[in-house]
């Protein structure tokens, strides 16, 4: 009966837990969590798991209900099915078709716990290079004509005629990216925030 | 290419594009294609670049290999595992009724 | 019916409530309520008052216990609180401080 060598704590689907989780090992919770969860192993949120708390571990999967941040040191899953309201961050991230989720997402950096309100606010470091070049492009250029149109590019449901933008010439495509030398989009960097000056509709 | 884009059909993207994109029908920035742009779309598919919203009436696939920064709605979005992102994901759902049902904010 | 497992590494403050088994292996401070059996092993350590079915301690236990079944102390077992159940043993080894109450 003593050996606990299993190191995974499983909260099952009858239990209720209002409070702080916290420790080493896995965790599974099939039932419901209010409160927070910091954990530095993997944890589980189940289909039939509720979580009313922000999550840090080191890995974190997520089938059932969250409402809270996520943050994970190695990366977050959603599988279809998952709901989740809240900021997700960690390295890598993944969300299948049917994972849903409301919030603020970021893959990359050291995924250990930034606070929350840093990306937020960063809209800093992108803005010189881009914010100049966004401006002239929206209003004025009437669209350039396609040059000879290629035809054979492929295209997914073709509901009319295609229209395949390649760089404005011919010659070099995908691969060579053309065109404006300094990259419109910089090495995304951390913490910035989804741009702010495009989206004006 | 730099501009307005708005069509009927669909849209893959292989270069480099800046200005808003809408269209009718589904839209695909290929590997190696950039847009800064803002794109509204019925199935939008992102292998390159993308600096900018996405207003997608179907689904949204972010592939392994994109780098996307931008705000990003769809009937459903999926997001490949090594794929870089950086922005909002809004689906439309709703949260079990012991999470708050239909959310709101973060209520801690 | 499933089981809820607290494992070594875990701390929980907070409380817990159940209607299923509960194990504890770790560490939970609070309140714990469980309709059925509770489990506290060897290493673990429950701080709260514990209202549930029956009762097995190997561990340690500071808080009242209010059982609807029996509860079982044994060798190993720390226990400093009052207990309320239908039956009780203290085994040779375990250590018991507080009131016994048996509904008689």
């Amino acid at each position: 009966m003593a050996n606990s060598s299993t190191q995974t704590t499983l909260i099952g689907s009858g239990t209720f837990v209002r409070g702080r989780v916290t420790g080493t090992g896995d965790l599974e919770i099939a039932g419901r969590i209010e409160g927070e969860v910091t954990c530095t192993g993997d944890v589980t949120v189940e289909s039939s798991g509720l979580v009313g708390a922000p999550i840090a571990a080191h890995r974190i999967v997520v089938r059932g209900a969250v409402k809270g941040d996520l943050t994970a040191e190695e990366a977050i899953v959603l599988e279809a099915g998952a709901r989740v309201v809240g900021d997700l961050r960690a390295p890598r991230i993944a969300i299948a078709p049917g994972g849903l989720v409301r919030g603020h997402v970021q893959t990359g950096g050291a995924g250990a716990a930034r606070p929350r309100s840093a990306a937020a606010t960063a809209t800093v470091n992108r803005s010189s290079s881009s914010s100049a070049a966004k401006p002239a492009a929206k209003a004025v250029l009437p669209p350039l004509p396609p040059p000879l149109p290629p035809p054979a590019r492929v295209e997914r449901e073709v509901k009319t005629a295609p229209v395949v933008v390649a760089n404005g010439r011919p010659a070099p495509r995908a691969a060579a990216r053309v065109g404006p030398p300094p990259p419109v989009v910089p090495a995304l960097k951390k913490g910035t925030k989804a741009i702010a000056h495009h989206k004006k509709r | 290419m730099r501009g307005r884009v708005s069509g009927d059909g669909s849209l893959l993207i292989e270069g480099n594009v800046e200005g808003d994109i809408t269209v009718r029908g589904d839209l695909t920035i290929a590997e190696g294609g950039r847009a800064t742009s803002s794109i509204e779309a019925d199935a939008v598919t992102l292998r390159g670049e993308l600096d900018g919203d996405v207003r997608a009436r179907g689904l949204v696939r972010i592939e392994a290999g994109a780098r996307v920064r931008g705000d990003v709605t769809g009937e459903s979005v999926a997001l490949e595992e090594g794929a870089e992102f950086v922005g909002r994901l809004d689906a439309a759902f709703e949260l079990p009724a012991e999470l708050g049902g239909t959310t709101g904010g973060r209520r801690r | 019916m499933a089981s809820t497992v607290i494992s070594a590494g875990i701390t929980i403050e907070g409380e817990v409530t159940s209607d299923e088994d509960v194990v504890v292996q770790g560490t939970l401070r609070g309140k714990l309520i469980a309709k059925d059996a509770v489990t506290v092993e060897h290493g673990g350590t429950v701080e709260a008052d514990i209202t549930s079915g029956p009762v097995a301690i190997a561990g340690v236990v500071t808080g009242n216990i209010n059982s609807s079944d029996r509860v079982d102390l044994q060798n190993g077992a720390k226990v400093v609180g009052n207990v309320k159940a239908t039956r009780i043993t203290i085994a040779d080894g375990a250590q018991f401080k507080g009131n016994v109450d048996m509904d008689v």
